[in-house]
This record gives structure tokens, C-alpha cells and sequence, in this order.
């Protein structure tokens, strides 16, 4: 039996988070910056949402404001971490000698496994916009790792490319899941099969319109499917931007 | 009976595991400490989250997991 729900750009937890204050440890930048963070699933003080999907409990739309604005150095185990840069800059640093900065297309995997810090900082005027997903481990205190990818919107034009995943050419992690983009500009009909019936789709729309089994989605509109063999998304008018996320549920 | 069986919670916070056979000794949770029996308003050693914000979950250790702590 095919199951869905769609969570509307409005209906998704918020989060400002000032480097002044309360916060002023966790964020940096003071005293102007600070950070917004729309969360899909449950996080921090949003919990009335829905706490995950299939193997993900964190996906954040957020937006670094200020030159300095930053989490802070800070630990984490276990979670995988995801990082898909939109626009502006990010400089990540981590614990496993990474220290780099990322610009739109870039994106990284960072495995904190038995334990790592990192760092997540914008140095420029202009905001830092990416993606932060967060997916369970299929062992617990594995090895920590770092690898970072690029997605090349024009090679990848009208074609779900696999960013993260266990096809050549993605970034391979511990979990059963998988993450694709597609940025389209024409309106077309594009097919997603997941791996079985057991795992579940869940459809992010950066920006533009797309219908996904049944529903219209819009900028920052998102849909899950699960218990399906496939999904039909069409692309509308105009340039469209969308991450699936796969998972085993 | 497979609810005395002794479980593994996730920070959803920051990822770090507490696992009731290892406890926490280094901070006063000898092993076999049940999740039941630690305070409500404990909080993540990490990170400082909740108690009520780690999540159970049935994930096997990786290959050599847990290591022996080192205990000074």
C-alpha cells in the first residue's frame, strides 16, 4: 500500500538563532549574525512536527546571515551529517583535517561515527544558504569520514543525478539511503524507482513547481512516499530544483 | 522479557549513543544503569540535550565497537 504526506513550506518548524544571548556559544558571529533554520522533522524546540522519515531526523533548510556567522566548533557521534550548499560560501571544518570552503553545487558527507567535531562558517556579506540533512548510522561508532562532491547543475540538466549513495560517482555511506537532484527547465516527466517497497522517497523542492503523486508542490514545498515502486514527478514551467532523499524505512 | 533487554539510546542533539550494559561511569552511571533510572532532567554530556530528545534505537556497533574505555 502506497502511503504519502506533504509538509507545505509554511508548516515547517522555525528556528532564529542569534549569536547574542542564550546562543552566543553555539553560534558565532556577534553581535549581527545569526542563523535560520526551517526544519522538516522534529529539531530542537520543534517537536510537534513528524520526528523523522524512514533513517532521516534532521533536514534543515537554513541561512547563515553575517560574515562570521557560524555554529561553532562542536562535537557529534554516530549521526551522518549532509551539507548541500545552495548559495553563498561555507567553510566546514571538522576534526578529520578538513577545512574548506564550499560554494553552490558543493556538498559534503560528514560521518561523525565514533566521534568528530566540525565547524560550519560563513566568512562573506552575502548569506550562505545549503541544506543540513542528518541520517541514522547502520552501525553505531564507526570510523568517522569526511568526502565532499559537486553536483554540476548543467551536465546534470533534465536527469535525477545520485549525489550520495552507492553508485560510482556518489558519495558512499553507512545507512541504506541515498540522496539525488534534479534541476530541470523544461516540463517533463521524470520517473523515480526506489531500491524495494520498503524504502520511502522524500521530495524537497529547492525551488520552482513540481507534481509528485498527486500533489503540487511549490518552493520549499515537500512530499514523502513510501510503499511505492515508483514516483512520478513532473517538472514545471521554468527552472526547477529538487533533492530526493531514499531511505530504507 | 524483551523489554528488560538492555537498550541503546541516540542524542538526537548531536548523535551520541548511551548504552545501558556500558553506562556512563565517567559520569556516575555505573554499567547496567537503566534509561529508566537516570533523572528526567539529565542531559547529553555532549551537547546538552534533553533527556526527553534521545531516541531508542536497535543499531549494532561497528567492527571493534564499543572499545574499552580508558579509564584513568
Amino acid at each position: 500500500m502506497t502511503n504519502s504526506f506533504v509538509l507545505r513550506a509554511d508548516e515547517r518548524g522555525y528556528n532564529k538563532i542569534l549569536s547574542t544571548g542564550a546562543t552566543a556559544s553555539y553560534v558565532g558571529g556577534h553581535p549581527d549574525a545569526f542563523i535560520t533554520r526551517f526544519s522538516s522533522f522534529n529539531f530542537g524546540d520543534y517537536q510537534d512536527g513528524r520526528p523523522g522519515f524512514g533513517r532521516i531526523r534532521v533536514f534543515g533548510d537554513e541561512a547563515f546571515h553575517h560574515p562570521g556567522c557560524s555554529y561553532n566548533m562542536h562535537p557529534h557521534h554516530n549521526f551522518i551529517i549532509c551539507a548541500f550548499v545552495l548559495e553563498g560560501k561555507l567553510t566546514h571544518i571538522n576534526t578529520l583535517g578538513g577545512l574548506e570552503e564550499l560554494g553552490p553545487g558543493d556538498y559534503y558527507a560528514f560521518s561523525a561515527g565514533s566521534g568528530g567535531l566540525h565547524e560550519e562558517l560563513n566568512r562573506h556579506v552575502e548569506p550562505m544558504r545549503a541544506i543540513y540533512l542528518w541520517l541514522l548510522p547502520d552501525h553505531l561508532l564507526l570510523p568517522p569520514s569526511y568526502t565532499r562532491g559537486h553536483f554540476d547543475a548543467a551536465a546534470g540538466l533534465n536527469r535525477i543525478t545520485l549525489l550520495i549513495g552507492d553508485d560510482a560517482g556518489a558519495i558512499p555511506i553507512a545507512q541504506d539511503a541515498r540522496v539525488s537532484r534534479l534541476v530541470s527547465d523544461v516540463p517533463r516527466s521524470f520517473r523515480y524507482r526506489p531500491r524495494s517497497t520498503g524504502h520511502g522517497i522524500y521530495a524537497f523542492v529547492i525551488d520552482g513547481t513540481l507534481r509528485c503523486d498527486g500533489a503540487t508542490l511549490k518552493r520549499r514545498d515537500s512530499t514523502a512516499v513510501w510503499g511505492a515502486d515508483e514516483i512520478i514527478c513532473e517538472t514545471g514551467r521554468g527552472d526547477t530544483d529538487v533533492l530526493f532523499v531514499e531511505t530504507i524505512m | 522479557m524483551t523489554d528488560d533487554a538492555l537498550k541503546r539510546l541516540m542524542c538526537l542533539g548531536c548523535g551520541f549513543s548511551y548504552d545501558e550494559a556500558l553506562g556512563l561511569p565517567e559520569h556516575g552511571l555505573p554499567p547496567g544503569t537503566r534509561w529508566r533510572d537516570i533523572p528526567a532532567d539529565w542531559v547529553c554530556p555532549d551537547c546538552g540535550t534533553p533527556k526527553s530528545r534521545f531516541e531508542m534505537v536497535e543499531i549494532p556497533y561497528a567492527i571493534g565497537q564499543p572499545a574499552a574505555r580508558a579509564v584513568a
